[in-house]
């Protein structure tokens, strides 16, 4: 009897081991095809009890993509939907995206453990070029380059003439929104110049309305706003400083920190500004409780769901009158080469520079017909499925002869781009002066 | 047993694995942040060796003057503090007639073991210029000093180093209240005998006696004040602008956003020399022998 009972238990046992055996091989032969030497044999040992052998083999590659929120899950969810249909041999293993400028990419890069695929910014683009840890794309880059708008190209190319980045995003601008409503009940005039600003700021004030939502707590919005201010009077903005063309010295400059701080002083910006996270002070606009909003175009989006009619955006401030209509297209914002990118390292680099153009520009897709942002880098053919909002359609109007500056996203100096951070978050606090503005940044220039 | 004691490759054959394992994950490490401090090198691509240009650079940055006024500030009010409370304290716990002793004893500890990431988003909640609660407080108390506690470029480290010395107070406590009680209750006796008042007995006993202990506190409390990190990464991001850097959060900056490996580990270093030179500078100032009771 004992025996009997033994026998049955080792039978199990063995079925057991090799049913899970059998499926162990599967995910094998998947992971194999990333660069495990293996590969042949698990892929010669499963042959013909598979039943997804197609004519090509599937390959799993690594990608490090933003996954975050509704803004970067939509268009990744939509791409590697569509990816399935074109190439669906090929299986996409996601790396979620840490927000910590980089570290965790370059951790990888310093380790030899970069990703197939990753999203790489200027600034990840320029160092990793250095330690050759990016692929030159230019002999894979064709059909993009027939695909991608004239008018982005700047984020496709960079400055020494060769690609490294498929990009999805296009110019993207960053925008002074306000209420419609709070404007016409207070009786404010939507500002031109800075005297008029001041106005509306002080008046502003006066009703208990925070003028001007701001998340200084993420630096970036602390250096567009310093950026447009900057534009009104210099038309590259802080590109120029970040190419080490002018000072912080220079007028222009000077002027656009000196606006600033006196707007600040007068109350511009809601309490405590630079510890607000985007929550709270979209919370501040969407609630009507703040006049007006910084943030870039993809804001228009969740703007409109919040405010509807209500929301409009302004050009900014100059001046006076001829210098604002002179400098009002020119927007703070542009672009930067920057996308997904590919590691040398990757087994196939052909099919996996193929997967980045075709998640990018799905990505581009995406962003085009269910968002409503005309602002992509790549034609897109496919209709429109969510309207534009208004705010947009009248931003489609000046996209023809919008100016750009290269701002944030397309800031290469990392110095600099540290130091300006540090010193526009300053700025919004009103404790700092102009002088030291202009200090700090010019000393950031200098040791370039 | 003395013939083993007296042995040195015994001795070195004990201590050699303990050895090899600190080298490994200290001193090697280190040593390293020393090295690369004579680089420029940005973490990926080729270092170019430059001497000493990053400690010249490092002189002449604001930051890192900034960073070193920041960091004294915060370990001197950390250091003060918690000591200060942790003493007064383990004296009223130590006392057998004090009711609730158990009660105090446990919820001074328990921010303790709090994640930091925890308590700073308590505190970012409590210092919050619009609907904070130390506001709010004010305003009960009709008092109109409403505050941006962590914009205010002069009160941002202040408030930072409050939240580290709530958060630490009660380990500093527990060592201080070991120490009271390892002392023997004949010299409290004594003292009674003598005519001592409490007060008295334990600024001229209990205090001079807990000497080891009080070393021991300052050179924590200061190494991790001017170590300080968490408290701002989380709450502040050493911002507004640069007024909340530390030494450890310069470091973090020029390592990990301007991707300046070798200037960070420059400032490291700097700290690492600077916590030995407190660290001496305590036992100096300390110096005595153990008593052994």
């Amino acid at each position: 009897m004992r025996k009997w009972t033994l026998a049955l238990i080792s039978a199990t046992m063995v079925m057991g081991l090799a049913a899970c055996g059998s499926s162990n091989d599967n995910k094998d032969q998947n992971t194999a095809n990333t660069g495990n030497q293996a590969a042949g044999n698990t892929a010669a040992a499963n042959e013909g009890d598979t039943a997804n052998s197609g004519s090509t083999e599937p390959v799993k590659l690594r990608i490090y993509a933003q996954y975050a929120d509704e803004d970067t899950k939509g268009p990744y969810d939509y791409a590697v939907a569509e990816l399935k249909k074109a190439m669906p041999n090929v299986e996409l293993e996601l790396d979620v995206q840490a927000q910590d400028d980089g570290q965790k990419l370059k951790t990888y890069a310093a380790t030899g453990n970069l990703p197939d695929i990753f999203q790489a910014g200027l600034d990840i683009i320029n160092t990793f070029k250095k330690s050759n840890n990016i692929l030159e794309l230019d002999k894979y880059a064709d059909d993009f380059k027939a695909k991608i708008q004239p008018s982005a190209m700047n984020t496709l190319v960079t400055d020494d003439g060769h690609i490294y980045a498929y990009p999805y995003a296009g110019n993207e601008v960053a925008m002074l929104f306000y209420n419609k409503d709070i404007f016409t009940a207070n009786n404010v005039k939507v500002p031109t110049t800075y005297e008029e600003m001041m106005a509306a700021v002080t008046a502003f004030n006066a009703k208990g309305i925070t003028p001007l939502a701001l998340f200084a707590k993420e630096k970036w919005p602390t250096v567009a706003l310093y950026d447009m201010f900057a534009s009104r009077l210099e038309p590259a903005g802080i590109t120029k400083l970040d190419k080490g063309e002018a000072k912080a010295s220079d007028p222009a400059f000077k002027t656009a920190a000196e606006e600033i701080v006196k707007l600040v002083k007068a109350g511009l910006l809601p309490k405590g500004a630079t510890n607000l996270n985007y929550d709270q002070a979209a919370a501040l606009f969407h609630e009507g409780k703040a006049a007006m909003f910084l943030n870039g175009q993809w804001e228009i989006d969740a703007s409109t769901k919040a405010l509807g009619d209500k929301l409009g955006f302004m050009y900014v401030p100059a001046a006076d009158a001829a210098a604002y209509e002179s400098a009002k297209l020119t927007f703070s914002g542009g672009g930067g080469p920057g996308g997904y990118a590919v590691n040398p390292g990757t087994k196939d680099p052909e099919l996996a520079a193929k997967v980045a153009a075709f998640i990018s520009e799905k990505y581009a897709e995406f962003k085009f017909t269910q968002r409503g942002t005309p602002m992509v880098a790549t034609k897109v053919d496919a209709p429109v499925i969510n309207k534009f909002p208004p705010v947009m359609e009248q931003l489609s109007k000046d996209i023809p002869n919008m100016k750009t500056t290269a701002f944030s996203w397309g800031l290469s100096n990392p110095k600099f781009k540290a130091a300006i951070e540090d010193a526009a978050q300053s700025l919004m606090t009103g404790g700092y002066s102009p002088d030291d503005f202009v200090s700090d940044v010019d000393a950031s220039i200098s040791s370039k | 047993m003395r013939k083993y004691l007296g042995n040195k490759t015994a001795i070195l054959l004990f201590i050699l694995p303990a050895l090899l394992l600190y080298t490994v994950v200290v001193f090697y490490p280190v040593i390293q942040v020393f090295y690369r401090s004579l680089f420029d090198w940005d973490g990926l691509s080729e270092a170019k060796f430059i001497f000493l240009d990053n400690y010249k650079r490092l002189f002449h940055d604001h930051i890192f003057y900034t960073s070193l006024y920041n960091s004294a500030v915060f370990a001197v009010i950390i250091a003060v503090v918690q000591i200060t409370i942790g003493t007064l304290l383990a004296f009223a716990v130590a006392e057998v007639a004090m009711r609730g002793r158990k009660f105090v004893r446990i919820t001074v500890f328990i921010p303790v073991v709090l994640s930091i990431t925890v308590v700073c988003q308590l505190w970012l909640a409590m210092y919050n210029g619009e609907y904070g609660l130390i506001n709010k407080l004010f305003e009960v108390f009709g008092l109109s000093y409403r505050q941006d506690w962590l914009t205010d470029k002069h009160t941002a480290i202040f408030a930072l180093a409050a939240v580290n010395a709530w958060q630490y107070m009660g380990y500093h406590f527990a060592l201080l209240l070991a120490g009271v009680k390892s002392i023997p209750e004949s010299y409290m006796e004594a003292a009674r005998i003598d005519g001592a008042s409490k007060m008295k007995a334990h600024l001229r006993i209990t205090m001079p006696m807990l000497g080891e202990t009080y070393k021991f506190c300052l050179i924590l409390a200061f190494t991790g004040g001017l170590n300080a990190f968490a408290n701002m990464y989380i709450m502040t991001s050493g911002g507004p602008g640069t007024t909340t850097y530390t030494l450890t959060y310069m470091m973090f900056r020029s390592a990990f956003r301007v991707g300046e490996f070798g200037y960070g580990s420059a400032s490291a270093a700097f700290l690492v020399i600077e916590c030995l030179i407190v660290t001496l500078i305590i036992n100096k100032l300390i110096a005595r022998d153990p008593i052994v009771y």
